[in-house]
């Protein structure tokens, strides 16, 4: 196509000489870089979806019904919010342009007007009322457990690393699914990995399914935050919070502490990996059975 | 219990929808707690007759899974085994009807996961169940359910003796619920006499 398109440009245009190939040869050559970065950046905002991303200013793609629910809010109240900016700023250049000694020598000097007053009341309650009522619906249908969730698993923070129990599955105290999570260190990193982000040990849930995350904490105060999932827990010694969600689809979520909790809080990260119900099942037997077989041996 | 949300991915506004269903279960639980609560304060007289009625809940039990497999609808088979238990029993066979329900759901699923996995090598079987949704604890803090459901075990095995199986559920709770941590320490702390609660 280019090629072609050369040659009828050459054909058409009077003076084609030997000179202008060079020239064409360098303007090709110079356009690859340009399609690098425009296929880069098209990359870079599609590929990792379930993590940070650099330069990013939108929210994460949404797994839960709940993120979706937040995003769609945020958008909601993006509405209400040009609305103002693009009234307001008009107002304000509008009076700056024509507060001006020549073209208007004679200033208004309004100091009262019954209508503009009304107005300038009633619409500025009405905008916090639309934003309210979607707001409130959103909220409250967080806090509320709608349905009976099928798996518990339990949060607990610690200086500077997580520990994850699935307890739902034990026949006695002793005997529990439990394992740390901590930070791969960033010379330990494997292509493709993120820094900061990747851990040892990822939870693994099932997705479709309702989850009971208790957070929880040993020592000081930290939160389990994973934007794709809508959640932002906080995690408080001596007390069990709980927050249910639902993973829609399969896929790695990351997230940080978003509490800050001493010198490592950016090294603790948190990764929710969502498989099949079927993959689920054989992951926690597999770690299940050598975990009785230890209890059994010992 | 969530078979019928994973089907598809259920937008927000069907999820709401799912609360219909679930306040139908929630209309029973209330009366599936007030047994509990009976042995704690009642005296041994209360809690011979009680020991008496197991066996209808058995049955219940073993009868409601057949049911619920058939029929796809878990919340309108569980009014129905609770409207035909009523007369007889309406503690127990009520609180027989809303687990076996539960159970019924879960062992639909392990019957599709051991059919996948039958070729490979056999599992031990992974019950996608945990404590449900309290009414009595509606909050984020659950700090109080896991600590109220570890009492109501350990009242219920000096109820009914040790490993008695109506018990079980609770230890199952509890252990769902409390971290590990707090578990060990009450234990010590009811081996030497000191745990703070009503036991
Ligand atoms: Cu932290």
């Amino acid at each position: 196509m280019y090629t072609a398109l050369n040659r009828k440009r050459n054909a058409t245009s009077p003076n084609v000489g030997p000179s202008s190939l060079p020239y064409e040869q360098t303007e090709q050559s110079k356009n690859e870089p340009k399609q690098m970065i425009v296929l880069e950046w098209l990359f870079l905002t599609i590929a990792p979806c379930d993590a940070a991303e650099p330069w990013q200013l939108g929210s994460q793609d949404a797994a839960t019904p709940m993120m979706q629910g937040i995003i769609d809010l945020h958008h909601d109240i993006f509405f209400f919010l040009i609305l103002i900016l693009v009234f307001v700023s008009r107002i304000l250049v509008r009076a700056l342009w024509h507060f001006h000694y020549k073209k208007n020598p004679i200033p208004q000097r309004i100091v009262h007007g019954t209508t503009i007053e009304i107005l300038r009341t009633i619409f500025p309650s009405i905008i916090p009322m639309f934003i309210a009522i979607p707001s409130f619906a959103l909220l409250y249908s967080m806090d509320e457990v709608v349905v009976d969730p099928a798996i518990t698993i339990k949060a607990i923070g610690h200086q500077w690393y997580r520990t994850y129990e699935y307890s739902d599955y034990n026949s006695s105290d002793e005997q529990s699914l439990t394992f740390d999570s901590y930070t791969i260190p960033e010379d330990d990193l494997e292509l493709g990995q993120s820094r900061l982000l990747e851990v040892d040990n990822r939870v693994v849930v099932p997705a479709q399914t309702h989850l009971r995350i208790i957070v929880t904490s040993a020592d000081v105060l930290h939160s389990w935050a994973v934007p794709s999932l809508g959640v932002k827990c906080d995690a408080v010694p001596g007390r069990l919070n709980q927050t249910s969600i639902l993973v829609q689809r399969e896929g790695v979520y990351y997230g940080q502490c978003s509490e800050i909790c001493g010198t490592n809080h950016a090294f603790m990260p948190i990764v929710v990996e969502a498989v099949s119900r079927k993959d689920y099942g054989s992951r926690v037997s597999n770690q299940l059975i050598p975990q009785t077989n230890q209890i059994a041996e010992a | 219990m969530a078979e019928s949300a994973t089907a598809k991915s259920p937008s927000l506004s069907e999820q709401y929808l799912l609360k219909g269903k679930e306040e139908k279960l929630e209309s029973i639980k209330p009366v599936e707690e007030t047994p509990i609560e009976n042995p704690v304060s009642a005296s041994e007289e209360e809690v011979a007759p009680k020991t008496e009625e197991t066996p209808v809940s058995v049955e219940s039990s073993e009868g409601a899974p057949a049911a619920a497999a058939e029929e796809s609808s878990e919340a309108s088979d569980a009014t129905a085994v609770e409207s035909s238990e009523a007369p007889t029993d309406a503690d127990e066979g009520v609180s027989g009807a809303a687990p076996a329900a539960n159970e019924g759901s879960s062992e639909s699923t392990e019957e599709e996961k051991s059919g996948d996995e039958e070729a490979a090598e056999e599992t031990p079987e992974i019950k996608l169940e945990t404590a449900p949704a309290d009414f009595r604890f509606p909050t984020t803090n659950q700090s109080r359910h896991c600590f109220t459901r570890y009492i109501e075990y350990h009242r219920c095995v000096a109820a009914k003796g040790e490993g008695a199986p109506e018990c079980d559920k609770f230890a199952k709770y509890y252990r769902s619920l409390c971290p590990g941590e707090w578990i060990d320490r009450w234990n010590e702390q009811r081996e030497n006499g000191t745990f703070p609660g009503p036991l």
